[in-house]
Parts: structure tokens; C-alpha cells; sequence
């Protein structure tokens, strides 16, 4: 006697799926039950997919919108520190040729004012900012923080400002070297870090 | 799932999101919420981490617009993120809390004979059977895509579709009441 075997529930779905194997379609055309259980199958997926959709239960889209600003600034803000930092070496160049012997004390001012922003920027990218989960609240005070400090390295773009008000450069430098401190103290006190 | 958007338009929103438009971003947002939302609630199975896996989902899409190169719909990029952060989300939390990987209905109620609904029945799913049958069954991922995204082989993928249709096969009974 011979004993007949049916298609398993994975070969039959896989038969589904336009993937089944010679023999289980050949079974199948013979077989009124697999026939009936392949049937059974795509009727439990056709119905999956009539399965109404959910809609949250609250608009997210605030938050996201918060996000994505935060998130825009934060680039502005690293592409602006390049710009800064090459025309500061441009600059810097050109002092250090102009007074080749004893530097100027505008330039002295300068290059400290440079040096506290340099230590304050080293500060804020070993706390990973980008790693950084904020309050609500706190990602207002960082956007805010990182507007105006977009703001200075947009001044400090325009090298020609260098040469004629260094002065006023340094201001720059140390307002710059200000936010940033600002900014260390808002992620070590009120973020958390993402993920744990 | 079909894409809600024409490509050519999902194509000019990205392209003014990237160059910082908010309201080219929100209109993505909104053209995907939905779908976004309903597959989260599908994989995490609760309204709150569905809700976080929306969240996180659209920030992800707004860091990351500048790599999706507008081959193929917008939709398919989106859902993968949205599949992964709802994925990520349960793996954490299996972390925290053991569970067995096969099983979490009483293996004597299996065997009684129950007339469901589909989406009791549906529910009524061990985790990942449940994620593996919405994953391959109605979002139409490869057990290949499927096995990746868990971080499992295609094998388990399989028997995890096979035995969620099993179940389903005896909670509802012959016919299929959605």
C-alpha cells in the first residue's frame, strides 16, 4: 500500500509565492486538499493586505520638523567651521608675513582668541553632539545657540574684514569661543546620549 | 503597499527637502505617515513604540535624504528604514526582557479549534512569526530582505512564515473573517 504524501504548509506557501518546486505543483494539480489549502493561503493574504491601515494617534510632525532644523543647523554650523578655519590660515599667513620679526598686538589677541575657540570646538565634537538626544526645550536653546554661531562663522568668512578691522576679528573669535562654551554646557548638563 | 507618491513628484520634493525646503519635507511626511505608522504598529504591536519608530523613522529620512538617488520608489526606501527602527526597537528590547524566540501562545491553546478574526488572530501571533508573515505576506519582502533585516537566515524566515500560517489556518478556522 502506498501512502500518499501532501505538500508541507512551507511548500505550499513557497508554491504561493511562484517559488514552489516541480513536484509540489505537479501534487497540487491532483490534489484537491493541497488545491483547497493553496487557495486557503492566498485568501489569508489577500486578506492581510484589505487590513485597514492604523493612523497615529498623534501629529509627530512638530517634532520632526524640530529635528530636521536642529539637525540642518548642526551641519551649517560643521561646514561653516571649515570655511572659518582655512580662511583663518590664509589670514594668519598673511600676518605672520607682514611681521616677519615682532608680531603685532592685534595679532597676539587674535591668535589667543583663535586659540579659546580651537579648545572650545575640540570640547564640543568629543561630546558627540550628533549622538545627543534634547528636551524639547533644550534643542530650542542649541538651535538658538547654533544660529548665532553660524552668524559669526559667516562674518569670519569674509577674509577681507581680517585685514581691515582684525579687532574686530578677534571679537569674533572670542564670541565664537563664547557659544561654543555655551553649547558644551547645554549637552553636558541636558542631553542625554542616544541609545542608552 | 504602492507607492503614494508619482516618482517625478516624489523625486521634486526630495530634491527641495535636500535644498532645505521644510514644507517639500512635511509633505513627505505626510504622504508616508500613514503607511509608516501601520507598519510599526504591525511589527511592534503597540501604539506608543509605533509612534517612537515614526519619529524616528522621518528624522532618519531627513538626515538622510541625500542617499536615496531616486532609483526605484520612495516608498521601498522609506519602509526599510521604518522596518528597521521598528526591528531595532524589538531586539532592544528583547534584550531586556527574555522571551522565548518560538513561542508565546500556550502550547494548549493551539490546539483548540478557534473562530477569530483575522486581526485577533493576527495579534494573537508569537512576535516574530507575526513580523515575518506582515514583512513577506502584505509588505512583500524576500525572505533574503527579510532575513537581513532581522539579522536571521532565510531558513528561519520560512519556517516562521510556514508555522504563522499554521496557526492562522486553525484560529480561523476554513473561512477567513477579516
Amino acid at each position: 500500500m502506498s501512502e500518499t504524501r501532501h505538500g508541507t504548509l512551507e511548500e505550499l506557501v513557497a508554491l504561493r509565492d511562484g517559488e514552489g518546486g516541480a513536484w509540489t505543483r505537479e501534487h497540487v494539480a491532483s490534489c484537491t486538499a493541497c488545491a483547497a489549502e493553496l487557495e486557503r493561503l492566498e485568501q489569508v493574504r489577500a486578506q492581510l493586505r484589505a487590513l485597514p491601515a492604523f493612523a497615529p494617534p498623534r501629529d509627530v510632525w512638530p517634532v520632526v520638523l524640530q529635528g530636521a532644523r536642529v539637525d540642518r543647523r548642526r551641519r551649517r554650523v560643521s561646514a561653516w567651521s571649515g570655511v572659518v578655519a582655512a580662511a583663518a590660515v590664509v589670514v594668519l599667513g598673511f600676518a605672520v608675513l607682514r611681521h616677519s620679526a615682532a608680531p603685532a598686538p592685534e595679532d597676539v589677541a587674535l591668535q589667543k582668541a583663535m586659540a579659546e575657540s580651537a579648545a572650545m570646538e575640540q570640547m564640543f565634537q568629543s561630546l558627540h553632539p550628533d549622538r545627543r538626544a534634547l528636551s524639547g526645550q533644550a534643542a530650542g536653546v542649541v538651535a538658538d545657540l547654533e544660529d548665532q554661531l553660524a552668524q559669526v562663522d559667516a562674518a569670519l568668512g569674509d577674509t577681507t574684514a581680517w585685514r581691515s578691522a582684525p579687532a574686530r576679528v578677534a571679537g569674533l573669535w572670542k564670541q565664537r569661543a563664547g557659544l561654543l562654551s555655551a553649547l558644551v554646557d547645554v549637552h553636558q548638563t541636558r542631553a542625554s546620549v542616544a541609545g542608552l | 503597499m504602492a507607492d503614494t507618491l508619482p516618482l517625478v513628484e516624489a523625486k521634486s520634493l526630495v530634491t527641495r527637502a535636500r535644498a532645505g525646503d521644510f514644507s517639500a519635507l512635511e509633505q513627505l511626511y505626510r504622504a508616508y505617515e500613514r503607511p509608516v505608522y501601520t507598519l510599526a504598529r504591525r511589527l511592534t504591536r503597540n501604539a506608543d513604540d509605533a509612534e517612537d519608530v515614526l519619529q524616528d523613522t522621518f528624522l532618519e529620512v531627513c538626515r538622510s535624504l541625500k542617499q536615496w538617488r531616486g532609483e526605484g520608489n520612495l516608498w521601498g526606501w522609506i519602509r526599510t528604514i521604518a522596518a528597521s527602527k521598528a526591528l531595532m526597537r524589538y531586539r532592544r528590547e528583547k534584550l531586556r526582557e527574555w522571551e522565548p524566540l518560538e513561542d508565546d501562545v500556550p502550547r494548549q491553546a493551539d490546539d483548540v479549534p478557534l473562530q477569530m478574526d483575522l486581526e485577533a488572530a493576527l495579534n494573537r501571533l508569537p512576535e516574530r512569526s507575526r513580523q515575518v508573515v506582515w514583512l513577506h505576506d502584505v509588505e512583500g519582502y524576500t525572505h533574503e530582505e527579510i532575513a537581513e533585516l532581522m539579522g536571521m537566515t532565510t531558513s528561519f524566515s520560512k519556517s516562521q512564515l510556514a508555522r504563522a500560517h499554521d496557526r492562522l489556518r486553525r484560529w480561523l478556522g476554513a473561512g477567513v473573517r477579516a
